[in-house]
């Protein structure tokens, strides 16, 4: 059984007078992973952006429509894009993290926002996300190592961690495994898999097997348009649009 | 195979007119810095023979007087300390927050783009008119003591921050927008983003700059000269309110004397404030090195 968490109604996303995203409505369920799939540029990355209020930090990124978490809405004067941004994380394309320890990397998000009361809460916490994200057995006897001296899937689990860390109820994903060897990438898809439980998982992939391999849901979105969006299966096997069919097909993309 | 193209006699002269060319560069840029740096070698020679005779705890300890003999360099060492604490103590915080300002939270717009000409520009303005400035403004408007680190200290802050801000900026500019990024998406506000992570990144080259710019500031005289701090003092100042001169005022001072025996001395304040410059350059490569996070 699955409850819609986000939904977007009509968004339009514009980098100054040029459309990125054309009248985008879509629901986002919880409990399930969701995989945005299209050629490059159509816009993902962007429509992504627009679910975490990360586009307001592009000065001239502008979103019109409704986007809603829980029914409220993210854009709305009341919605502090801070709180926001802790109840919807974001893993980007190219693992990130700060130039600063292991455990530090974890720690900060729940220490800004107060999670912790003491150590033994904070170590917790740390242990708690290393371990969600399939990192502790290898770090647990280097914490205050620097987090960027991991390998990248290793340093990509981090940055899971470090996301999951602060407890927020959706995750975003930018093509998390572009950087990533398979060994590496089989290892957050299944850790994408388990975390799927608790958590709205929303995926950018530009593999196909992939979006086949850890999603419910996929949606394709061609041109700034989200041309079809359905279960994961019904797309592969058997495609409404025939733009969706050509591109899965490998026909362009 | 190889390809014969490789063989050809074209191809080999080819590759002997590269070397020969690289060979020259390389003999170019020997030469250049041969050339610089023997010129700073003769500097130190000159200097050393001329003044290390003078160079004593006397020298070191002692004021400004009439006779050679008796002078020394103390009290406009006191000077320039005293100047440069309150440079610093100005132009740090005003050009990192401005740096910070005008690179993190700024709108881009035309205002912005003025501000950022007008600095650029200000670094460029030649010292003495910021010594003019420093006139009219703290001594014949606000009253401040004439001939003070003070004055002289706010004067050669106006002058430093502009450097501050530049270099702030670059360092700040050079933080990979990947770790802004990181930070916001775990819920970091715009402030926490910068204050945590951005800022700790930029503080070696921030601090470098600062450095350089308070190494330029030491070694000023001409805008000190327009707010009187060429005054011929005998007691070191006791605060930034006295009286006083700086090093390279004393130099000036002192290379100005008929009295050859103050010939030695101006050397040797020479050597005083090269040390002072060299310490200075140590400190920034060391808190450079200190700071600098890898990744
Ligand atoms: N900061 C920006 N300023 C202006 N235009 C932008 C900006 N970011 C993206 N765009 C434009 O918006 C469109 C969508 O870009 P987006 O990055 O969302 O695509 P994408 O689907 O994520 O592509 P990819 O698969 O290559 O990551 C592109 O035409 C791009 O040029
Ligand atoms: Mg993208």
């Amino acid at each position: 059984m699955t409850e819609t968490k986000l939904t977007a109604r009509n968004v339009d996303v514009y980098y100054g007078p040029k459309k990125a995203i054309d009248n985008v409505s879509i629901d986002i369920d919880n409990g399930i992973v969701t995989a945005f799939i299209g050629p490059s540029g159509c816009g993902k990355s962007t429509f992504l952006r627009s679910l975490n209020r990360m586009n307001d930090t592009i000065a001239d990124a502008r979103v019109t429509g409704e986007i809603l978490l829980d029914g409220e809405d993210i854009y709305a004067a009341s919605m502090d894009p801070v709180a926001l941004r802790a109840r919807v994380g974001m893993v980007f394309q190219k693992p990130n993290p700060f130039p600063k320890s292991i455990y530090e990397n974890v720690a900060y998000g729940p220490r800004i926002h107060g999670l912790a009361a003491s150590k033994a809460d904070m170590d917790a916490i740390v242990e708690s996300a290393l371990t969600k994200a399939g990192l502790w057995e290898e770090v647990k006897d280097r914490l205050s190592d620097a987090g960027t001296a991991l390998s990248g899937g290793q340093q990509q689990r981090l940055c899971i961690a470090r996301a999951i860390a602060v407890s927020p109820e959706v995750i975003l994903m930018d093509e998390p495994c572009s950087a990533l060897d398979p060994i590496a990438t089989a290892k957050i898809e299944e850790l994408i898999d388990e975390l799927k439980e608790n958590y709205a998982i929303v995926i950018v992939t530009h593999s196909m097997q992939q979006a086949a391999r850890v999603s419910q849901r996929t949606a394709f979105f061609h041109l700034g348009n989200l041309v079809e969006y359905g279960e994961t299966s019904e797309i592969f096997t058997n495609p409404r649009e025939v733009k969706t069919k050509d591109y899965i097909t490998g026909r362009y993309g | 195979m190889t390809n014969p193209h490789w063989q050809s006699d074209a191809a080999a002269k080819r590759i002997s007119r590269r070397n020969a060319a690289e060979r020259r560069f390389k003999l170019l840029g020997l030469g250049a810095i041969v050339l610089s740096l023997s010129f700073l070698a003769l500097l130190l020679f000159i200097m050393l023979k001329n003044g290390l005779g003078g160079l004593d705890w006397s020298f070191l300890s002692g004021t400004d007087s009439t006779d050679p003999d008796t002078a020394g360099v103390w009290g406009a060492t006191k000077g320039s300390l005293l100047t440069m604490f309150v440079t610093l103590l100005l132009s740090f915080p005003m050009g990192v927050l401005a740096a910070i300002y005008l690179e993190e939270f700024a709108p881009k717009n035309r205002w912005i783009d003025l501000v950022e000409v007008s600095i650029n520009n200000l670094a460029a303005v030649p010292s003495i008119i910021f010594g003019l400035l420093g006139l009219a403004v703290f001594i014949n408007t606000l009253d401040m003591p004439r001939s003070s680190p003070l004055v002289g200290g706010l004067t050669l802050a106006l002058m430093t921050m502009p450097v501050i801000v530049i270099s702030g900026r670059n360092a700040i500019k050079a933080v990979p927008p990947s770790i802004r990024d990181a930070a916001l998406a775990v819920g970091a506000s715009k402030v926490q983003t910068v204050f945590h992570h951005v800022l700790p990144l930029a503080l070696p080259g921030i601090l470098t700059g600062t450095i350089i710019g308070m190494a330029r500031a030491l070694g000023e005289t001409a805008p000190l000269l327009m707010i009187g701090m060429r005054a011929f003092v005998v007691t070191p100042p006791g605060g930034v309110t006295d009286p006083s001169s700086v090093l390279p005022m004393q130099i000036f001072l002192w290379s100005d004397e008929i009295d050859t025996g103050f010939v030695q001395n101006t050397s040797a304040a020479i050597i005083v404030l090269l040390v002072f410059l060299l310490a200075m350059n140590g400190l920034a490569i060391y808190l450079r090195n200190k700071f600098e996070v890898r990744w």
